[in-house]
């Protein structure tokens, strides 16, 4: 697939811009997965796609054949989502633990049941994480869902954000502390 | 027996602890007990479900994306580029191309002749000059930086103007520290490299704020000891300049 991957960058930088479409195929939805788990929202990680894509294809003749392209566009995305977090006015919209339906912004709580008791004490602790999430700095949040949610290593979070290891280890470390901090009324509810 | 902090706690958690806090886990009933409880309490989050994207998606993406991208021009190379190209140009373009050259030309033999003219001098004054340099551009950095924490720790100001200057000179500073941190680790200097890289959590943090507030400033001094930075920022500046002021009388 790398393989693949590389001598499709070598058609698109000799001018077959068509094959840049085998690229995005492939990509397009670990792209969107990361940007919406960053951004926490589905038009914004559209977007993200978008830009990373479009940016990959202008950066195209920096990419160095030594990683995979997937990594690559990965990284891009996590920037793209990193500036879409950070930019003012624009606050991500978190919703933990269930579905959201963009069309009447309901929630769809994940549980089999519809026992009410349980459906409130669900909406309940997503309310609180959702909280607790927006309360991060984008770095922390940035770092955490690297690290919680796509299991990448505290060296990979700290190439894909740019900073030292050692800033990314710190910036995991007080997310999780933030976050446990925040969520300790629910432990006594669990 | 020291217990294990919560940092350590993260660290297994995710695997990237080391083997002492890994022994002392199995050993201490009570380590492992709060660890389980940390278990419990990192394992309850659990961020939204990723939407579902359909089998053509990377399709519609390609689709909305293809109309805004322009084709990269082919490459030519060989006798048969050449000639391409040599078709196309112009006299216009072949006598700039000529000009151009002349310029390189002009510039190898001048930077010969100079660099025979100075070559005593420069190898002479190298090492200590180049250090020197270095001192003060560090200086500099270290001067900035330490400004800007003592804004940080200050700053109380609602101004939404005043805090989007101290973003913007963190975002400046943060570009720079990464690279005197990377200098500082290559060349073996521990305590400088230490400190920039704390600097450099700090000065992440700021930069990427989005809306910078008082409050915001508040929680970076109380969550990263900005006055310890501080110090060991003053610390360091003053060496840089102790050896700055040493470099020059020698």
């Amino acid at each position: 697939m790398q393989g693949n991957d590389h001598s499709i960058v070598r058609a698109v930088l000799a001018g077959d811009k068509e094959a840049y479409g085998a690229l995005v195929r492939a990509h397009s939805a670990t792209v969107f997965r990361v940007a919406f788990r960053i951004t926490g929202n589905e038009a914004d990680a559209e977007e993200i796609v978008q830009e990373a894509f479009l940016r990959g294809y202008q950066r195209l003749e920096s990419y160095e054949q030594r990683s995979a392209f997937g990594t690559w566009i990965y990284r891009i995305a996590v920037n793209c989502a990193l500036n879409r977090v950070s930019k003012p006015g624009i606050e991500a919209e978190y919703r933990h633990g269930e579905d959201t339906d963009p069309a009447d912004k309901s929630v769809q709580v994940a549980t089999p049941d519809a026992d009410p008791e349980r459906v409130l004490l669900s909406r309940e602790i997503s309310a609180v994480q959702e909280t607790a999430m927006q309360r991060l700095t984008p770095t922390e949040k940035c770092a955490f869902v690297l690290r919680h949610i796509e299991d990448r290593s505290m060296s990979e979070i700290a190439e894909v954000l740019e900073i030292a290891p050692n800033a990314a280890k710190q910036a995991v470390f007080r997310a999780v502390q933030k976050l446990r901090r925040e969520l300790a009324p629910l432990r006594g509810n669990a | 027996m020291k217990h294990l902090t919560e940092d350590e706690f993260t660290e297994l958690y995710y695997s990237e602890g080391g083997s002492a806090a890994n022994a002392h886990l199995k050993a201490c009933r009570e380590c492992s007990r709060r660890y389980d409880e940390f278990t419990r309490s990192l394992e309850q989050i659990q961020l939204a479900t990723v939407p579902l994207r359909g089998a053509d998606y990377g399709e519609r993406v390609w689709e909305t994306l293809r109309p805004q991208l322009i084709p990269y021009e082919k490459k030519r190379t060989g006798w048969l580029g050449w000639a391409g190209w040599r078709g196309r140009a112009s006299w216009k373009t072949a006598a700039i191309a000529v000009g151009c050259a002349m310029v390189l030309a002009a510039a190898v033999l001048g930077g010969r002749y100079w660099e025979r003219s100075t070559k005593k001098v420069s190898i002479a004054q190298s090492p200590q000059a180049t250090q020197r340099v270095v001192l003060v551009v560090l200086s500099d950095h270290l001067d900035r930086t330490e400004r800007l924490l003592v804004q940080v720790e200050h700053s109380e100001s609602p101004d939404p103007t005043e805090n989007a200057q101290l973003q913007s000179e963190a975002q400046e500073l943060l570009a720079s520290n990464r690279l005197y941190r990377v200098t500082a680790s290559n060349t073996g200097d521990a305590a400088l490299a230490g400190a920039l890289d704390r600097l450099e959590g700090v000065l992440a943090e700021i930069a990427n704020n989005p809306n910078l507030t008082a409050g915001d400033l508040k929680r970076v001094r109380n969550d990263m000891n900005t006055k310890g930075i501080l110090f060991e920022i003053r610390i360091l500046h003053a060496r840089s300049q102790d050896q700055g002021t040493k470099g020059a009388t020698i």
